[in-house]
This record gives structure tokens, C-alpha cells and sequence, in this order.
């Protein structure tokens, strides 16, 4: 199969969908003549017109609350956010009007719209460009959020995403665009709440998101020069989540660590392992471990940032850890 | 509809019961009736019915754990039916199959027994998986030594202890087994020699030699059965304030009449009757005319009990156990004889039921095999009379100016003197030893 980027398989879905349905536009900053700050939207204000391509002045309030009521009222919005960052200033329309309309309306109404945004640090692009607070959008009711590791989940996940008829958080990983993988050519998606297992093992599970899903596969080669299986399941959507995946998994392992790249204090990985104290306690033979940013802003300074950021340098020492209790 | 398998009630004192053996496994179909598990309790065990026809779905309690009585420890489904949802928690416990051709050993032993004194400061540090797992074997967690971090105790701490000295479901051969259980020793703690730490033969001998060796200056701990005898015994010995009573009673004519009949008994019934058989119905005919001797004492009141069920004190090689004749005022010799060979045998076999044990109501315990002249005995609780039998001895008796050898022997009564005066045992004794010194007057109606 050929190998294209993240962010070409992104590309490919918004093309796709775009030409397969009028009723799908896109609006954000500088993702017209610019083709987006990450180039997802590369080529597509000449193929679709400024009508579907609409590049929005600095006003992410206005454009978001534009494209809930756009999907109210039929169309199927999907919507950049340069940088997760940026969602605070339209956080009403988030929480209050996306993620409430459907319910508000007692199910008369319906928001099929989608908000693309990215996180991660790595770009050097300091505290308010490089966040990762997707966890906040996992905590509210009302929104899906998908979380893409690969080019070709990347693909599947957003063609689904602009065909559902929920409002859905797509977070993208800024570390990811320039990643190649296989992608076919033809539309496909892949259906929420299914999780992918990304490399089968037997010693111990990890449960990664975003970047941190080849960090672990890069964790796991490591470690398997040391005769440790890992086992890598990626649950490609936070919302819903594939819990019965992730319990089959620890089921069989007995040890968990969980691998995310937003701050540990009440995030994904702290759901992820309080759904396994919850419900898969007695399968547990050893502390499950996190993984995950500090409880601290993204350093600016490059070496503080490369020490921040979760990958092998902690992901190995956290699998020896857990293979201690053996 | 699903029907709950319980830990059914045992007897008005007994509040636990140790799962044994499961005789089904999960999925098999069971019939209403049919014995599916062996609980024990206290000092015998038992075999429990299943309470319904269906599918035994699943087992929540495995063989070797200890639970109240009426704890739900299985669940019956109608075929077809899925197990409700309730039962399928995680801390349900799954039971373990034995390998077909491998004899269990029924008396499980604890593994806090063999456990060596550890230092624990509050609970013991174990992952859930190996919580669960030691649980799901009855296993105590405090007998097993964990070896991760911080002292931790492992799965493979648990899986360790299973193969060692504390699994419950002990591999053993079927020849070791039927050693082990003849000559009383316990399986616990035998590593076994064999394939797999099957316990052999030899082990079994071995461990009878050196249970034989002198042992001065150990710890022994006690045996789930000497537990129960110590509870009671000193609970009856500070409850009820004992009084005792003697007498010779003249043997020469129990002892004739035995011999007399025996031959023409033995070619009808094909039964040899013990003079303990001829005691045991001459003291429940006793006890019909002094029923406060088969009474027991309630907070206020004396309940005089319905039934005359005496018991037989039977020595173990590791304690004593107490079962009773089942209405021996009313039973005939030849039932008597049989009921008291068979119990006396499952006694031994360590197959008595609950029942068996709970409903006496007077006890013979007696020593005429050994060079005792007479005994005392602490009552068996709640009852409230205890006749103690010494040996039967040849005495010289003045007769008719002539001296004359007689065989005697020293019986002794002792009763709870909270229910039972002096004067009234004086009589059930003086009423007894009549009775067996003319015992054609005494058994001629039987």
C-alpha cells in the first residue's frame, strides 16, 4: 500500500467527503490560501471554492458558534482550531452550544459538526501553543472525541467523525502530521469506540494515545531485546471509549501502564486506570503505572521541553517497573 | 429463574462451614437431590443437596474456603438461562477442577498452619491478582512470604505456595491417601516426592515416622478439630459446675448374658453386639425414667429434649469425637448394634454428617480397654449427664459365708449440678447398675 503523512490522510478525508457530500464545509484561521498552519487543508479552497473553504478572521467564538449553527441547520461544518490552546476563547460555544443543543432540544435538534484541533509539545512553541488538555472535552457530555495515532486512523476516523451526526472533538497530534504510514486509496472509516490493538503481547498492557503510540511500539522493541511482551492498545476514540478491549487485555496481562501526553493530574490516563480498578481489580498483579506530561505549563526552553515530554526515556523505565512483580 | 446454592444450617451452634470438595463443576447439570458439594464443619463433614434441577452456572465460593452458613457459594440456572448479572462480578471465585485419578485431600489443610512467624505490621501487602488468586485456592495470604517489591506478595508468590506446603487440592496418590487416612496423619505440609509434587507413599510413611520421634520442645499448631474440642470442653468445664458420682457395678451377669445370647444373635442378625450395646440401650431405658438426664439448660430454662439419642465417645489418633445413637430408648439391639458399628466406622473414616454429631443428648465415654479403674469427664455441650466406664476388674466378695471371685467394674456419672442434684444422680446411677446386674429382667422385651 503507498505510505502518505498524517496530514495528507487528513487531507484525503476532507477531499473525499467534501466531494461526496455539498453539505460539507470547512471554516478556520489561515486554512484557506494558507492550506492550514499544518497544511491539512492544502488544495482544497481552489478544488471546493471560498463558499466551502472559509478562512476566518482571528475569532474562534465566532466561527465555532457559526458552525453549530450551520449543523443545526443542516450543514456539516468541520471547523479548525489552530492549536487546542485556542479552544478557551470559544469554550462557551463548546461546552454550552455544541455539546448541549442536541439535549437542550429534546433530541429535535441535532449538531453534526466537527472541530478539528491538535495537541503536543515539541515544536518549541512555548506554554499557549503546545497543550494537551483534551481530557477537558473527554470530562463534558455530548462530545465524541477521537484521538488519531496513525495516518491511517487519521483517515478513517475523520471521514466517520464528519459523517456522524454528534458533535465530535477531533484531536489531532501536531508530532504526528509528518508521520508516514499506509493509507489506501478509496474512503473507508473506522467506526468510534473501537479500539485497535497496535502490538499483540502477553507480559503487560499499554494504553497509549496520540504520539505516545509509537513512543510505546518504539518502548516495546526496546524492551523486547529484555524478552518483555508488550502489548499496545490504542483506543483511537476517548469518546466513547472501547473499555472491554483495554479489561480483555489487562485480563491477560495482569499489568497495566497508561500513556498519554496530557498532564497526569485527572486526565485520560487517570480514567483509563480508574476503569481498570473499577472493573478489572482482581487481574491486577502489580501497581498500574501513567505515563504522561507533568502537572506543569510546556517549558519553552528546548532541553526543559524535551525533558517534559513523555516518551521512552520514561515509558522504560515505567515497563521495568511494572515487571518487577513478575 | 436462577437458584442460589447456600452453605445450608448445620446445627444451632455452628455458624461456618469449609467448602471441601465440589463434586460438579461449573456447567454441568445437576438434579434436584443430587449431592453437589461436601462442607465441613467443625468436626465432621457433610454432603449438601442441590436445591434445584438445572445447570450449576457458576461456583462463588471454591473448595478450601470458610464461609458462614447460608452464604451463597453457587448458582443454578434453568438451561438456557443466562447467569443474572449479579453473579458475574469480579470477585467471584472460581473452584477448582481436581485432574481426573487424583485422590483430594478432604481434610484441607489451613495454610496458616504451616505458617512461619512472619513479622506483619496491619494487612499483608499483596496485588489483587494474587489476593484473588489466593483466595479463589484458600489460600492464607499471610502464610506465603512475598518476594516483590517491598515485600509485596506476588502471583507467582501464590502460584509458589500452591505447589508447596499449603495447596488445598494436594496432589495425591490414591495409595497415600488411603495410607494417610488410616493411620489419621495429615496430608499438610508433605511435600510430595512424586511427579509434579505428587504426594507418594513413601512421603506419607515418612511423615508417620517422624511424627512418631519424640518431639520435646516444638510449636504445634492446632488442628481445626482440636480447636473445636478445646472451645468446648473448657466452655462446658466454666458453664456447668460438675458433680461426680461412683459405683461398682457387678459385670458377671451383663458379661453372661452377652455370651448366652450371642450365638443364636449372631446366626439371626449376622451382628455381634458389644457390651457397650447392651450399655447404651440399658441407659436410655434409664434415661426414660429420669428425663432431666437427657435435658439441656437454656438461659433460664431446662429443656427436656424429645429424643433419647446417646452418644459413643470415639477416640481419634488426633482427638475424640462424640456421635450419637439415634433413639436408643426406642431402638431394638440389633439396630443399635448396627447404627453404633457404622457410625464408630465413619467415625474413624472422618464421614460422620453434622447431624450425627449434633443430636445427642447423654454420652458414654469409656476407658474399659485401658488399665483405668474409673474416670472423670467433662460434659459434652449442651448435655447434661456423662457416664464413664473404667476397666472390668476381678474382685474377691464375701457370698454365703464362702469367698467368691465377681468381675467389676467402677462406673462414674457426672452431671450438671445447675439442673441435676445429687440425689437425683445417685438414683439414675443406683437405677442403672440394677439394671445391669439383671439384665434378662432388663432386656426382655427386646
Amino acid at each position: 500500500m503507498r505510505e502518505i503523512t498524517y496530514a495528507q490522510a487528513l487531507n484525503e478525508a476532507l477531499r473525499e467527503c467534501m466531494k461526496e457530500d455539498e453539505r460539507v464545509i470547512l471554516l478556520g484561521e489561515d486554512i484557506g490560501k494558507y492550506g492550514g498552519i499544518f497544511q491539512v487543508t492544502a488544495g482544497l479552497l481552489d478544488e471546493f471554492g471560498d463558499k466551502r473553504v472559509i478562512d476566518t478572521p482571528i475569532s474562534e467564538a465566532a466561527f465555532v458558534g457559526a458552525s453549530v449553527g450551520a449543523a443545526l441547520t443542516g450543514m456539516r461544518p468541520v471547523a479548525e482550531i489552530m492549536f487546542i490552546d485556542f479552544t478557551t476563547v470559544c469554550m462557551d460555544m463548546i461546552i454550552n452550544q455544541m455539546a448541549k443543543m442536541h439535549y437542550m432540544f429534546g433530541g429535535r435538534g441535532k449538531v453534526p459538526m466537527v472541530l478539528r484541533t491538535n495537541i503536543g509539545a515539541g515544536r518549541g512553541a512555548a506554554a499557549q501553543h503546545s497543550q494537551s488538555f483534551h481530557a477537558l472535552y473527554v470530562h463534558i457530555p455530548g462530545l465524541l472525541v477521537a484521538a488519531p495515532s496513525t495516518p491511517y486512523d487519521a483517515k478513517g476516523l475523520l471521514t466517520e467523525a464528519i459523517k456522524n451526526e454528534n458533535p465530535v472533538i477531533f484531536v489531532e497530534h501536531k508530532k504526528l502530521y509528518v508521520e508516514k504510514g499506509p493509507v489506501p486509496e478509496e474512503s473507508y472509516s473506522i467506526p468510534f469506540g473501537k479500539a485497535d490493538i497496535k502490538r499483540e503481547g502477553k507480559d503487560l498492557t499499554i494504553v497509549a494515545t496520540h504520539a505516545l503510540v509509537l513512543r510505546s511500539l518504539r518502548a516495546a522493541e526496546e524492551v523486547a531485546k529484555e524478552g518483555i511482551d508488550v502489548e499496545i492498545i490504542d483506543p483511537r476514540t476517548l469518546t466513547p471509549l472501547d473499555k472491554d478491549t483495554i479489561l480483555k487485555s489487562v485480563e491477560k496481562t495482569g499489568r497495566l501502564l497508561v500513556a498519554d501526553e496530557g498532564h497526569k493530574t485527572c486526565g485520560v490516563a487517570a480514567e483509563i486506570s480508574a476503569i481498570v480498578a473499577e472493573e478489572g481489580i482482581y487481574s491486577l498483579r502489580a501497581p498500574v503505572q501513567r505515563v504522561c506530561s507533568p502537572d506543569t505549563p510546556v517549558p519553552f526552553s528546548p532541553p526543559l521541553e524535551q525533558s517534559y515530554i513523555p516518551d521512552e526515556k520514561n515509558l522504560i523505565p515505567a515497563i521495568r517497573r511494572l515487571m518487577e512483580y513478575t | 429463574m436462577a437458584t442460589e446454592v447456600v452453605v445450608p444450617m448445620l446445627g444451632i451452634t455452628v455458624e461456618r462451614g469449609k467448602i471441601v470438595e465440589w463434586l460438579k463443576k461449573e456447567g454441568d447439570s445437576v438434579e434436584k437431590g443430587e449431592i453437589i458439594f461436601i462442607v465441613e464443619v467443625e468436626k465432621a463433614t457433610t454432603e449438601v443437596e442441590s436445591p434445584a434441577t438445572g445447570i450449576l452456572a457458576k461456583i462463588l465460593v471454591g473448595e478450601g474456603v470458610e464461609v458462614p452458613v447460608l452464604t451463597v457459594v453457587g448458582v443454578i440456572t434453568e438451561p438456557g438461562e443466562e447467569l443474572p448479572a449479579k453473579y458475574r462480578e469480579p470477585e467471584v471465585l472460581a473452584g477448582e477442577e481436581k485432574a481426573e485419578g487424583e485422590a483430594t485431600s478432604s481434610a484441607t489443610p489451613e495454610a496458616k498452619a504451616s505458617a512461619a512467624p512472619r513479622d506483619v505490621g496491619g494487612a499483608v501487602k499483596a496485588m489483587p491478582a494474587a489476593r484473588n488468586l489466593a483466595r479463589s485456592k484458600g489460600i492464607d495470604l499471610e502464610a506465603i512470604t512475598g518476594t516483590g517489591p517491598g515485600g509485596t506478595i506476588l502471583v507467582r508468590d501464590v502460584e509458589a505456595a500452591l505447589k508447596g506446603a499449603s495447596r488445598p487440592a494436594q496432589k495425591v496418590s490414591t495409595l497415600a491417601a488411603r495410607l494417610a487416612e488410616k493411620e489419621g496423619v495429615s496430608l499438610e505440609g508433605i511435600q510430595g516426592s512424586g511427579v509434579r509434587g505428587r504426594v507418594m507413599r513413601a512421603d506419607v510413611e515418612a511423615r508417620i515416622q517422624k511424627e512418631a520421634a519424640p518431639g520435646l520442645g516444638k510449636v504445634i499448631p492446632m488442628s481445626t478439630m482440636r480447636k473445636v474440642i478445646a472451645r468446648r470442653m473448657s466452655e462446658s468445664a466454666s458453664t456447668a459446675p460438675h458433680i461426680y458420682f461412683f459405683t461398682d457395678i457387678a459385670m458377671d451377669p451383663i458379661l453372661d448374658f452377652r455370651k448366652e445370647i450371642l450365638p443364636d444373635f449372631e446366626k439371626k442378625y449376622g451382628l455381634r453386639p458389644s457390651i457397650n450395646d447392651f450399655l447404651i440401650k440399658a441407659v436410655a431405658m434409664n434415661i426414660l425414667e429420669f428425663p432431666i438426664l437427657n435435658a439441656t439448660v437454656k438461659e433460664e430454662e431446662i429443656h427436656i429434649l424429645p429424643e433419647v439419642n446417646v452418644c459413643l465417645a470415639v477416640a481419634l489418633s488426633d482427638g475424640l469425637i462424640v456421635p450419637a445413637i439415634a433413639n436408643a430408648d426406642r431402638a431394638g439391639l440389633v439396630d443399635i448394634t448396627k447404627q453404633r458399628k457404622d457410625l464408630v466406622d465413619r467415625a474413624l473414616a472422618g464421614r460422620l454428617s453434622i447431624e450425627e454429631l449434633e443430636r445427642g443428648t447423654f454420652t458414654i465415654s469409656s476407658l474399659a480397654q485401658y488399665d483405668i479403674t474409673y474416670f472423670t469427664a467433662i460434659l459434652n455441650p449442651p448435655q447434661s449427664g456423662i457416664l464413664t466406664v473404667g476397666k472390668t476388674r476381678e474382685e474377691l466378695t464375701p457370698e454365703k459365708g464362702d469367698i467368691k471371685v465377681v468381675k467389676v467394674a467402677t462406673f462414674g456419672l457426672g452431671v450438671d449440678h445447675r439442673i441435676v442434684d445429687g440425689a437425683v444422680a445417685a438414683d439414675f446411677l443406683q437405677n442403672l447398675k440394677a439394671k445391669l446386674e439383671r439384665p434378662m429382667f432388663t432386656f426382655l422385651n427386646l
